[in-house]
């Protein structure tokens, strides 16, 4: 068993992450009138089908687009010099300091508790048809996992390649990559939760969620 | 702007002169890699302006590190993919561009790409056929019909949707007498979605009492998935070498000329091309069954009646299959720049000269200019014989290897030409998005025997060297292509 | 102080608060007097200073009586939905208990029931002929909202309540008993758990039309479609201090104010709402919407007027049995027996009359309702079409008529038999032929056939002939949107990662359709008339019927006139005859793009006149749903009204024997989908529609849940049940004619 008081001493000595925000593509660059030191909001809602704060607008071809703040945070830096500017893909337009919510936290704990498989290459992952129509339909807990069960379909060099998971069988309890994101080979790609230690993990979520009081 | 504008309609028909000179153009080169770097030299070589992308993931590339050199301001834009349209618009109207090159792959054959870029409010020149010729010749069966329709031959078989089953079950069946008269020992027939296509929904029949259920299956699998029934039953031919007919032609679209023929016959086994000969055969050197010389002409002849028939105005490959008895059928036709055209340049001469350019000629008449001879004017000189460098297993299924390349040295030499976006001097992580292609090594021979003897000389200096995350070392088709050399033009 | 004394106080303390409620705050100085007088008689009362408190109260009582009678005569509309909302408001269970003589609440008790707001009982009334008496049976139906109790949820029912409301419906049939439907509800509860709101009430108006008992409908409050609900029926009373509306005066002001969620409408909007929506007893009387007031006494009836529930009693007792009498042959005999029951002093419990119905007699009752609803609210519509226009339809239809009888009803039966016939000679006569010419044919197949082998390779190899090159389709129709140079982001884009799509590709090649997800970018009404029917197919008739302002509501005609100019359409409904690869239909378009395509007198009535045309005709009707927010709310119970009786058209026309289909394309919510639309065995929708019975903020408002972001997608609605298919807008056209193909069979059309 993982040692949770531990892992939260160590999260709360640097209870926040940077997140950088960056241009999804090209496009003329116009802020929306924020300033170094105010807070925004991540999408907000049951169901975060409400946007988050709008940082900026990136107009490309005569649509422009909102860049929404991906979390809650304080603006630490704004790069207020592109105002106006065409900026080219992946230019660094704020940077957010976010202070680390209980989901997170338990999400980064539960990585430590879970049954990571990970990614053997760098390249794009993508649910089989069928388990992603079901993750689709309800949720990645739904979704059951067997040892040699094809579970992903690993894309790269334009050729898809079947991944049959290797690992104790249970439930997927999170997913960690995105959908057409390149994953690093390591990196984690789903946490599975063993039957078994179902009521172990919950407990995990119990003490993250009395130990962890979220600030700012 | 305007005076380009004014001058560019959508099929881009050009005036006796250029209106614009080129050193007024500026050229998106949209694509990556080695063709990127082949755009941009031409371009320098013109004295045409460029500006380039890349990604991310490509910031390593020999291309970038070109445009950086010799692009200028605004000669390098960083987008998030080069599969996105709206980003090449958006990067060619902050730099200004007049022009657009997709090299290939990518949007090369893309007829809405290029009816957006001759369309849209900021016009401008796709350098590339018309998107009309782009958009007809891309159909298999419109292609098919134009060619029956002119009398050049195609494979037998049906050259429109069959919706009947009756009707379907008599083309078959003629199918199959056809190839016993012809002698075929096993005769096959391909059935096909009409509406499909890169492989999807195709099956062999060989046994004809079988062909219904083969047919229902494809007719059904056609229905669920494409919402068209219609089926196509053709001849399959399973022993040809494959020929292509390099064409090019200005803006006027009434004087196509040829530029020789290549045999790309040796491939992958998923049918990716390896090594590409020019010219398609060598009568002088080997004995063929059949008449080379003459298939030879035949498919030329063919092919520049079709371009000049739809008023084909740029470059442009005919993709030809010649059977063992040395009958050409028409493939299909690949309205854009091909990988293999260096090794057609190699080997051509115009009034006499070395050095010719395809891709300089493509974008000099793409941006108007007249082509300045005729085919009287060019002659063949030799043999030439491209080498495609890959990381890939040829013993497993050609698959593509993935790591970082360490060491990639080879010997110069006069009759060698390597074209690559690989870095000699650093190591280089090959990038995932992509093919593994690292170089395309182009070898010039007086004859047959001399180029092979030559390719070999190159292939047995390369050194290619590196290791992937796992510490496995690279792999590479170098054993494939030695090992295939000797087969070249062989038939 | 006794007991007595004390509980006229309370009495009198309750009709107070009654009285301060409903006026909200107006009319204090008649309140305060009330109140002074009040506080001052308790004071006395409690230290028994009076020396006769009996004769004081009930002069206090009169007092009361008088500023009450003085009060009635200013109640204004809004007055009177707060006067209907009031926990002291007479509720079912009232009326049951001193309406009727005697009853069995089925289906439920209190809050264990499958849903406490819907009452259903099955309830007697005794009635003597002479010395005989004889007791009757009646099935009461009806929303409860018993005195505020929390679980009653205000009389706003859930699906499963009106299912059970239409099964007793049916009981009711069986045995033959008449169904006295009682309307307490502010609206339907708006959720869309199986088979969804509007889907029920579809199904239950859709119901009411054909029931072969007579229906008594009494309504108090009458909110839209959870009125409608239970509302279809041969006579309709309304309690004079009632409403009947479209949508309550809270929902209608923060439609028009423009109200965003989280604000509120300011009290004048509400109450001006109220005045022009025209919601009152009186009004719905004038439009002939009800049949007859029910007095009640001033301020409104509470469980305490016994004096109300006898007038009610008679009320409906007279309403049933003018029914019954209506279903009567005999003119004179019917006449007579009317205007007895009519008579100022006439007690209805010494008249009895049976309440059973022949056969034939409960043919005509149905007849006689849907006669009656389809003559509803023709004058609100402008009919502009020119007199000779009409009379010329109409004669026609006159002289058509017995052609259509002799070509469909005699002609096509006999026909099959003729052709059958002709089959068996021709057969007869291959056979004959081919035994004589056999021995030629033997001759011939002995020669070579080497023509054939040249022919058959030709074939292989040499250009075909080709007609059609159908793969190419061009769209006869294209948005012009398609014009403007830019690009616009697919609403998939974060969850399928879609590239933005440049809008000339989208809007002409793609139909706008994402190329990469398949979303459904909204089009114009003009590229399914266009793209979905045969070229130079469309016929449209009843152009000249238009949308108008029947309630004369504030602003409105220029907002219509101003639809209508960028429309180029006179109403949100376009009526069409079109072909599909040769099968001719009639169309009913609901425009998205004429004031949100909501149903009013006009639209109600172009339906209804294609869905007749399409029964005198013989063709499948098609209702294409371009898009439709609802009832047009400004015009008030005109357009509540086309709920039933819309639905009244399309069932008869189904039940000659027609196939009625329904194709929902963008957002299709409210009303027309809670009755006509919804009403359709064969409904489909067209990909990336919505398809609910209230919007989201409207669920919020009335319901306080948060709404999941895909609540109302068409695959939810089709995995409810709901609609029977999602198709793909490139293949519409495709997929309706197989539809019409399958469904309608080989002649389409008429069993």
């Amino acid at each position: 068993m993982i040692d949770i008081s531990a892992l939260l001493d160590e999260i709360k000595a640097s209870p926040y992450r940077e997140i950088v925000i960056a241009t999804p593509h090209t496009g003329r660059l116009t802020f929306a009138g924020l300033r170094t030191g105010d807070t925004v909001l991540g999408p907000q809602g049951q169901w975060k089908e409400k946007p988050g704060t709008q940082l900026a607008t990136l107009e490309r071809e005569r649509n422009p687009k909102p860049i929404c703040a991906p979390e809650k945070g304080e603006i630490s830096n704004l790069y207020s010099e592109l105002e106006g500017q065409f900026v080219e893909a992946g230019t660094p337009l704020a940077v957010l300091r976010h202070m680390l919510t209980r989901e997170e936290v338990l999400r980064l704990i539960l990585q430590k508790a879970l049954h990571l498989f990970c990614a053997p290459e760098r390249a794009k992952y993508y649910f089989t048809p069928e388990v992603d129509k079901k993750i689709r339909a309800s949720d990645a807990h739904s979704v059951a996992v067997r040892d040699g069960m094809e579970i992903l379909i690993m894309s790269r060099m334009k050729r898809e390649v079947p991944l049959h998971y290797r690992g104790p069988d249970g439930v997927i309890y999170e997913v960690y990559f995105k959908y057409n994101e390149n994953v690093d080979a390591g990196a984690p790609l789903i946490g599975v939760c063993p039957r078994d230690q179902l009521s172990a993990i919950q407990e995990v979520i119990m003490r993250v969620q009395t130990e962890w009081k979220d600030r700012g | 702007m305007s005076k380009l504008q004014d001058w560019k309609k959508d099929r881009g028909e050009a005036p006796g002169v250029t209106p614009v000179a080129l050193h007024e153009h500026r050229i998106l080169v949209a694509n990556r890699g080695e063709i990127a770097m082949r755009i941009m030299r031409s371009c320098i070589k013109l004295g045409v302006a460029f500006t380039a992308v890349y990604t991310a993931e490509d910031a390593a590339s020999g291309h970038v590190r070109l445009a950086r050199e010799k692009g200028g301001e605004k000669g390098l834009f960083r987008v998030s993919s080069y599969h996105d349209a709206n980003e090449l618009m958006a990067v060619a109207d902050e730099a200004g561009c007049t022009a657009v090159h997709p090299g290939y792959g990518f949007f090369a054959e893309d007829f809405r790409f290029a009816r957006r870029v001759t369309k849209r409010d900021r016009k401008m020149i796709f350098i590339g056929p018309s998107w009309k010729i782009i958009r007809e010749l891309g159909d298999k069966i419109n292609t098919k019909r134009l060619a029956r329709s002119l009398g050049v031959p195609t494979v037998p078989g049906s050259d429109r949707p069959i919706y009947d089953e009756l009707e379907a079950e008599r083309i078959a069946k003629s199918v199959f007498d056809f190839q016993e008269q012809q002698g075929i020992q096993r005769p096959l027939v391909l059935v096909k979605a009409s509406a499909g296509g890169g492989g999807m929904g195709i099956e062999e029949v060989y046994d004809p009492d079988q062909f219904r259920s083969v047919y229902r299956r494809i007719r059904n699998y056609a229905m669920r998935q494409f919402k068209d029934e219609g089926v196509l039953i053709e001849q399959r031919i399973t022993d040809f070498n494959h020929l292509e007919v390099q064409v090019i032609s200005d803006r006027s679209g009434r004087n196509p000329v040829h530029f020789g023929t290549r045999n790309c016959s040796i491939q992958s086994t998923g049918l990716q091309k390896r090594v590409e000969i020019a010219p398609g055969f060598a009568p002088e050197t080997l004995e063929y069954s059949f008449n080379a010389e003459r298939v030879l002409t035949d498919i030329v002849d063919y092919s520049l009646t079709m371009a000049r028939k739809v008023g084909y105005d740029n470059v442009g490959t005919w993709e030809w299959i010649v059977t063992r008895k040395g009958e050409p059928f028409l493939m299909e036709v690949n309205t854009r720049i091909q990988v293999e055209n260096g090794v057609s340049a190699c080997i051509s001469r115009v009034h006499g000269r070395e050095g010719v350019d395809l891709i300089a000629e493509q974008i000099r008449t793409g941006l108007g200019q007249p082509l300045g001879y005729t085919q009287e004017d060019i002659a063949t000189e030799g043999v030439g014989i491209e080498y495609r460098l890959i990381a890939e297993d040829p013993d497993n299924n050609f698959t593509p290897w993935v790591g970082r390349i360490e060491r990639f040295a080879w010997e110069e030499a006069p009759w060698l030409t390597m074209l690559t976006h690989v870095p000699c001097d650093a190591p280089y992580e090959i990038p995932t998005e992509f093919d593994p292609n690292l170089a395309l090594a182009i070898i010039w021979g007086r004859d047959l025997h001399e180029a092979q003897a030559r390719g070999l000389t190159f292939l047995n200096s390369l050194r290619l060297e590196g290791s992937n995350n796992a510490g496995e070392a690279l792999k590479s088709n170098v054993g494939f292509l030695k090992a295939n050399t000797g087969r070249i033009l062989h038939f | 102080m006794d007991n007595n004394i004390a509980k006229r106080i309370q009495s009198l303390r309750d009709r107070l608060t009654y009285l301060q409620d409903i006026f909200a705050g107006k009319h204090a100085d008649n309140a305060n007097l009330l109140e002074e007088r009040l506080a001052a008689f308790t004071e006395r009362a409690r230290w028994a200073q009076l020396d006769d408190p009996y004769a004081d109260i009930a002069s206090l009582e009169d007092l009361f009586a008088y500023v009450e009678r003085r009060l009635e005569d200013c109640i204004t509309p809004m007055d009177k939905v707060r006067i209907v909302r009031h926990p002291q408001r007479v509720c079912l269970r009232d009326i049951l208990e001193n309406v009727y003589d005697n009853f069995t609440e089925v289906g439920g008790q209190d809050e264990h029931s499958l849903d406490p707001g819907m009452l259903i009982a099955r309830a007697v009334i005794t009635r003597r002929s002479g010395k005989k008496s004889h007791t009757q049976s009646v099935m009461v139906i009806g929303q409860e909202k018993g005195h505020g109790a929390e679980f009653r949820n205000g009389g706003s029912v859930k699906p499963w309540g009106n299912a059970k409301a239409l099964q007793y419906m049916r009981v009711a049939e069986t045995e033959g008993i008449p169904i006295h439907a009682y309307i307490f509800t502010p609206g339907s509860y708006p959720i869309e758990d199986y088979p969804g709101a509007a889907q029920q009430i579809a199904r239950n108006i859709y119901g009411m039309a054909g029931l072969r008992v007579p229906v008594v409908a009494v309504i108090s409050e009458g909110g839209s479609g959870g009125a409608e609900a239970i509302g279809l029926a041969d006579k309709r009373l309304m309690l004079s201090h009632g409403y009947y509306s479209v949508i309550s005066p809270e929902g209608a002001a923060a439609i028009e104010g423009r109200i965003k969620e989280g604000e509120r409408a300011t009290p004048e909007l509400i109450e001006h709402c109220a005045e022009h929506l025209r919601i009152t007893a009186q009004d719905n009387l004038a439009f002939g919407y009800i049949d007859r007031i029910v007095q009640e006494p001033p301020l409104g009836a509470r469980p305490w007027h016994f004096d109300f529930f006898r007038h009610l009693r008679q009320e409906v007792i007279r309403a049933t049995d003018e029914v019954i009498i209506s279903t009567r042959r005999m003119p004179l005999l019917k006449s007579i027996a009317l205007s007895r029951r009519r008579k100022a002093d006439a007690n209805l419990d010494e008249m009895h009359m049976g309440w059973g119905l022949s056969a034939s007699a409960k043919e005509r009752l149905r007849e006689r309702r849907q006669q009656k609803f389809l003559r509803l609210s023709r004058q609100a519509a402008c009919d502009r079409r020119p007199f000779w226009t009409k009379t010329a339809t109409a004669f026609c239809d006159w002289l058509a008529k017995p052609w259509r009888t002799f070509k469909y009803d005699f002609y096509r039966k006999h026909q099959r038999q003729m052709r059958s016939m002709m089959e068996e000679v021709s057969n007869e006569w291959d056979l004959f032929r081919n035994r004589l010419l056999s021995p030629w044919r033997r001759l011939s197949h002995k020669l070579p056939g080497r023509a054939e082998n040249a022919q058959a390779q030709l074939e292989l190899t040499a250009l075909s002939a080709w007609s059609g090159d159908g793969r190419k389709s061009k769209w006869n129709y294209i948005s012009p949107r398609f014009k403007i140079d830019r690009t616009l982001t697919c609403p998939n884009s974060a969850s399928y990662g879609c590239l933005d799509l440049w809008g000339p590709d989208l809007f002409a090649e793609f139909a706008g359709v994402c190329s990469h997800c398949g979303y459904h970018f909204p089009m114009e009404p003009e590229w399914y008339v266009k793209n979905v029917f045969d070229v130079g197919s469309v016929f449209e008739f009843n152009s000249e019927i238009e949308a108008g302002n029947p309630l004369d509501f504030p602003d409105f005609s220029a907002r219509v006139a101003e639809a209508q100019q960028k429309t180029g359409s006179k109403s949100g409904c376009m009526t069409f005859e079109a072909r599909i690869d040769g099968i001719k239909m009639v169309v009913a378009m609901l425009m998205g793009t004429f004031r949100g395509g909501s149903v009013g007198a006009a639209e109600g009535y172009k339906f209804v006149e294609a869905a007749q045309r399409a029964a005198k005709k013989r063709y499948p009707f098609l209702a294409y749903v371009h898009g439709t927010a609802g009832i047009r709310i400004q015009e008030g119970t005109h357009g509540v009204i086309q709920m039933p009786r819309c639905t009244v058209a399309v069932r008869r026309y189904i039940e000659s024997g027609g196939l009625y289909m329904v194709l929902y394309d963008t957002n299709s919510f409210a009303g027309p989908l809670a009755s006509f639309l919804g009403c359709s065995p064969y409904q489909f929708a067209v990909r990336s529609s919505n398809i609910g019975f209230a919007g989201p903020g409207v669920i919020k408002e009335t319901t306080g849940m948060d709404i999941p972001p895909k609540y109302h997608r068409s695959y939810r609605a089709l995995s409810r049940g709901h609609i029977q298919g999602i198709w793909d807008r490139r293949q519409i056209r495709a997929n309706l004619k197989q539809a019409l193909l399958t469904i309608g069979g080989r002649n389409l059309y008429y069993r």
